[in-house]
């Protein structure tokens, strides 16, 4: 026999009991489709969390003030943790050739007004270089002009909603703001940018760093973006800052340097390990359908004893009647896996149009895994029915049934 | 030719051995005609088994033509069974789901004959039978005597050398039950071997030949004159 011919008669045996071929074929479906739609989701996460920090610039460094990673070395106790400041910043930036880029950051939240109108807002306190190294752009007017950072010049930048909350329809460009108790002009607008890792870029109000750490009476930076010339350089540079910070904080490591690599891979990490612990219990389902073929089968086989016995009075080898249990086994699990990657692309559809910022896809290794389980499984839990159809014994078979 | 020399046949059933045939020696010519018949429990649905390359021998020979097949293992026993032999059976034994054609064609396709060939002489088989107007019904759709036209189109689309009917008859009507039994005489006419096994004493005086089983052992074996069949050869002594 052909393969064709066992496909033709595999498929004849299971229009013979289509309502239970069909639910048989619903749990392989079901089990593909949310091994497609929940790795879809994982990975969605992990592609989102990327782009987010991909869209904050590339070849990024993050200082923070303190020591928040553990070392071998137990922590000095007693041990004081220095400022960062301006000057330390002016520093790196001298001292480091590998630093193309610094953007000192300090944050604190005020309210904002504009004639009878106040608004709580995110006040970010930066220099001109958080433009280019955070990747943001200028909807109208100027950012921040560059000048000595340690120089707080009464200007801000608004964002977009910050913009329509407080001007409405008005051009802002030119008016007098207040933030806290102290005034400001606005020089520009923000373009809108949206969430960016949990704060809405579009509500912020960006002055200059020693103007925000006066404000807030502030003597450390909330932290230092720093952009290295080379993604070869990350690490030089890194240690580049921990020298040059150390050697100005008695010797004392007293920060922590993020690089964007190294929180883009823990998230990596994390969200892999999410994807493959929604995969899992995906395939735990997978494993249900599994054993729903074989019991199906086995039903199959011992309804149909008398058939195995007539085939094998009408010349059928073992192999002959194994190959057509197994062949009918994996139509069902493939037809199964087939329809189960295609409601699961479905589902990833929906869910792309209900959340478009979410870019669910179901993985490569997913798509190839759910094929090869199904498949598999077909196969794996049609050989016990198959084997047992197989070594029936011809005239006990065939006397079965009457 | 069918050659049965010093035949057994044991089960285990639980701790006894049930000795279904006992030194059973049989010798069947080509184109012969035999009624196999005895009381239920005589041994001779086993003999059918045995003849048919369904069951094998506890020890003794059978060598069909030519051939020692009683302890051929299991895939050379389908292959001599796809070739050599054609069964019909009390219960018709169709598959349900398929179409006359497509049960006629089943044997050709299990030995690997290709579908324009299995087309055509499935469609020969079953004008032979008279059923070519019910090639495309499924057994649910044909009466008894019908779906046994169909099961012997079947059993003799690979052209076998025997015919072997295990009560043929027993699951119709007396009518139909005659026609069919006409049907399979008019094969054996044309060479068959036909070995009909039944307790049907009008079916079985139609053989050229009657072996009676009694307890495993074959008590007589009587050839017939002006019986129905053609014969060939007469009996040898048992």
């Amino acid at each position: 026999m052909t393969l064709r011919e066992y496909l033709a008669f595999g498929l004849q045996a299971l229009r013979g009991h289509r309502l239970r071929s069909i639910l048989t074929l619903l749990g392989m479906t079901i089990g593909i489709a949310a091994v497609v739609l929940l790795t879809a989701l994982g990975e969605g996460a992990r592609r989102y969390v990327t782009n987010e920090f991909m869209a904050m610039g590339s070849n990024l460094l993050i200082v923070l003030p303190g020591k928040t990673e553990t070392t071998g070395s137990a922590p000095i106790i007693g041990g004081t943790t220095s400022d960062l400041t301006l000057a330390d910043a002016e520093a790196i930036v001298r001292r480091s050739p590998r630093v193309r880029a610094l953007a000192p950051l300090a944050v604190g939240a005020a309210k904002v007004s504009f004639g009878d109108r106040d608004r709580e807002v995110t006040i970010l306190g930066s220099t001109a270089e958080l433009l280019p190294v955070r990747r943001l752009a200028v909807a109208a007017g100027r950012f921040l002009p560059p000048s000595d950072p340690e120089r707080g010049a009464p200007v801000a930048v608004i964002g977009r909603t910050v913009q329509n909350e407080l001007f409405g329809a008005r051009n802002p460009l030119g008016q007098p703001v207040r933030i806290g108790d102290a005034r400001f002009r606005v020089v520009g607008v923000m373009a809108a940018k949206g969430q960016q890792l949990g704060i809405d870029m579009d509500d912020v109000v960006i002055i200059p760093v020693a103007s925000c750490m006066r404000l807030f009476n502030q003597r450390s930076l909330f932290r230092m973006i720093i952009e290295v010339t080379a993604n070869s350089e990350i690490e030089a540079a890194k240690r580049d800052v921990l020298r040059i910070l150390a050697e100005r904080h008695d010797d004392v490591e007293d920060v922590t340097v993020l690089t964007q690599d190294s929180v883009l891979g823990a998230f990596n990490r994390i969200f892999t390990a999410l994807t493959l612990a929604l995969g899992g219990i995906a395939a735990i389902s997978l494993t249900v359908a599994g054993i729903g073929i074989m019991n199906v089968m086995l039903v199959s086989v011992s309804e149909r004893t008398s058939e195995v016995g007539l085939l094998k009075a009408l010349g059928a080898k073992p192999r002959q009647i194994l190959l057509a249990f197994l062949t009918e086994a994996g139509l069902l699990s493939a037809a199964g896996g087939l329809l189960g990657i295609f409601v699961g692309y479905l589902g990833v559809g929906a869910l792309a149009l209900r959340f478009p910022a979410l870019p669910a896809q179901p993985p490569t290794w997913a798509l190839l895994a759910s094929i090869v389980v199904s498949l598999g499984a077909g196969l794996l839990f049609g050989v016990l029915p198959a084997r047992r159809a197989a070594r029936l014994d011809p005239v006990t078979a065939l006397g079965s049934g009457h | 030719m069918i050659a049965l020399r010093g035949l057994t046949r044991h089960f285990e059933v639980g701790d006894q051995t049930v000795r279904a045939l006992q030194d059973v020696s049989l010798e069947i010519p080509e184109g012969e005609y035999v009624a196999i018949m005895g009381p239920s429990g005589s041994g001779k649905s086993t003999l059918l088994h045995i003849l048919g390359c369904l069951d094998r021998p506890t020890s003794g020979e059978y060598v069909l033509d030519g051939r020692e097949v009683g302890s051929l293992p299991e895939g050379d026993l389908a292959e001599v069974r796809s070739h050599k032999i054609g069964f019909v059976f009390q219960f018709f034994h169709l598959v349900p789901r398929l179409t006359a054609t497509a049960n006629v064609e089943l044997p050709m396709l299990l030995a690997g004959l290709p579908p324009v060939e299995r087309r055509e002489r499935a469609a020969q088989a079953l004008l032979a039978v008279g059923l070519s107007d019910r090639a495309s019904h499924r057994p649910n759709q044909l009466s008894g005597g019908q779906r046994q036209r169909v099961a012997i189109a079947r059993a003799t689309v690979m052209r076998p050398s025997i015919l072997l009917a295990d009560e043929p008859t027993g699951n119709l009507d007396r009518a139909s039950g005659f026609e069919i039994i006409e049907l399979i005489e008019r094969m054996n006419l044309a060479g068959l071997t036909l070995i009909v096994v039944t307790h049907d004493q009008d079916i079985g005086q139609r053989a050229r030949r009657i072996v009676r089983l009694v307890d495993g052992r074959i008590a007589s074996d009587v050839r017939q004159e002006g019986a129905a069949g053609r014969g060939a050869a007469p009996p040898s002594p048992a």
